[in-house]
């Protein structure tokens, strides 16, 4: 390069022309040429421009689009699989507690039921022994009475055999309290 | 890491091959500093312009033909490519000045690549015909000759920069903080300090009118002047042994001129982003 300078300034010092002038013939630059190279030049800016940077540019920025959408996307997903986990976790939980709330309910049921029922076979057997009580005390009333009605004419017919005498109703009733009395006592 | 390495070997290999046997016929035959026209306004580099753009075409039509958001093949390729230099620049320029000018620097990186490698191709700058001028003078004219060793083709590009990036800077922060920022005293001063600075910084200003007017010229000439330079030196390499041996002194510098061919086209597109984020920071500034 410095080479081609010092040559071109030994030329124009030769031959005296203005710099630039000696320059433009040195290098071979031509107004006409410099000009068929412009539209040349644009020529390539235009196609590349048109056909590969257009493009090219117009595709990268789909795909940041599209890649900045997936990221939104996942986020959004992300968001929404915790959002689903907490109210997942929360109903799971709500589950549990309404779960422990009916088995307790359910336990303290058959807790009051069985005691009810208890209750009802102890007021039944209550029932059935007073009942068997009563049954008892009748026939053992009865029993009684039959007894001393028995012993009573076993007394009058014994004294009767004894004494010889007919009783009579007043004699056999005296005679079958004082018997009741003494066996009583 | 094998099959790497392998790949540009052989490629190295083969162009330096190839171009010994191009070159070999006829003896020495420097590539001419300008291009030489073949008709009209069209010369043998314009001719290598346009094979750079079908070549472009048919890249970007394979890779675009059937887009799909599940990407294959060229299209794989190509967006592995485009989306590496749009964060490359966007970590340089910003999000919202990146997403402005990524047309223009995108395709000055690609057509610069493109064009500094078919300028390696065998044949291109090396087959021609002698020509004798009205001095007397012997000269060649090869039929091909790579787009950037062409000064033309590297004016177009710089020149076309330097127009965007006036519009570009205008644009972003407005003609009074352009302005300002040229010429405006930076910092802050207030009463007769600021009268003093005033001269100063306006006479910086123009230094900067001048710096400004200059990197377009410096960027067509760095281009030009290393692609040129590298064709130069593959030739003058091959010129250096006996023919049926040209190959190989070139061979080493062939891997060197598929790195250069890559900087390059990587130094053109990173200066144009840095002039225009420092020329575009003022304006940042003034917005805040």
């Amino acid at each position: 390069m410095i080479t081609l300078l010092a040559a071109t300034t030994a030329e124009a010092v030769t031959a005296n022309p203005g710099i630039a002038e000696t320059i433009q013939k040195t290098f071979g630059f031509h107004g006409p040429f410099f000009a068929a190279q412009v539209i040349n030049f644009f020529l390539v800016v235009f196609v590349l421009k048109k056909f590969a940077f257009g493009p090219i540019q117009v595709m990268l920025e789909q795909r940041r689009i599209r890649i900045a959408e997936g990221e939104e996307k996942l986020k959004r997903i992300e968001k929404q699989l915790a959002e689903s986990e907490e109210t997942t976790a929360a109903a799971i939980a709500k589950a549990n507690e309404d779960a422990i709330r009916l088995i307790n309910e359910a336990k303290e049921g058959a807790h009051a039921f069985s005691e009810q029922k208890a209750q009802e076979a102890i007021a039944q057997a209550q029932q059935i022994l007073a009942k068997a009580e009563a049954a008892a005390k009748a026939d053992r009333e009865r029993l009684s009475s039959e007894l001393k009605r028995e012993f009573g004419r076993l007394v009058a017919s014994t004294t009767a055999q004894v004494t010889g005498k007919v009783l009579t109703a007043d004699d056999q009733k005296r005679i079958n309290e004082d018997a009741l009395v003494k066996v009583e006592a | 890491m094998i099959r790497r390495t392998l790949l540009p070997t052989l490629t190295a290999w083969l162009l330096s091959l190839a171009s010994a046997f191009a070159a070999g016929d006829g003896g020495h035959h420097a590539l001419p500093l300008d291009a030489q026209q073949l008709f009209g306004p069209f010369t043998n580099s314009t001719i290598m312009v346009w094979l750079a753009v079908g070549l472009i075409i048919l890249f970007c039509r394979a890779a675009t033909r059937k887009m799909a958001l599940v990407p294959a093949g060229f299209q794989n390729f190509a967006e592995w490519v485009v989306e590496s230099l749009y964060d490359f620049l966007g970590g340089l320029l910003g999000e919202h000045l990146v997403k402005r000018v990524f047309w223009f620097f995108g395709s000055v990186f690609f057509f610069i690549l493109v064009n500094n490698y078919m300028g390696l191709i065998p044949f291109v700058g090396t087959i021609g015909w002698n020509t004798v001028d009205a001095h007397g003078h012997h000269g060649f004219t090869p039929w091909l000759r790579g787009g950037n060793a062409d000064i033309n083709m590297t004016a177009a590009m710089s020149l076309t920069f330097a127009i965007l990036w006036f519009y570009w800077a205008i644009t972003e922060s407005g003609l009074k903080a352009f302005l300002a920022h040229i010429f405006a005293p930076k910092g802050s001063f207030h009463g007769i300090m600021l009268l003093m600075m005033v001269p100063i910084f306006l006479f910086v200003g123009v230094l900067e009118v001048i710096s400004i007017a200059i990197r377009p010229v410096a960027l067509t000439f760095r281009l030009f002047g290393n692609i040129y330079g590298g064709e130069q030196t593959l030739e003058a390499l091959m010129n250096l042994v006996p023919k049926w041996l040209a190959f190989l002194p070139a061979l080493p510098f062939y891997f060197m001129e598929l790195l250069v061919g890559f900087v390059q086209a990587l130094v053109f597109t990173l200066l144009c982003a840095i002039f225009l984020k420092l020329i575009c920071d003022h304006g940042d500034e003034a917005h805040h």
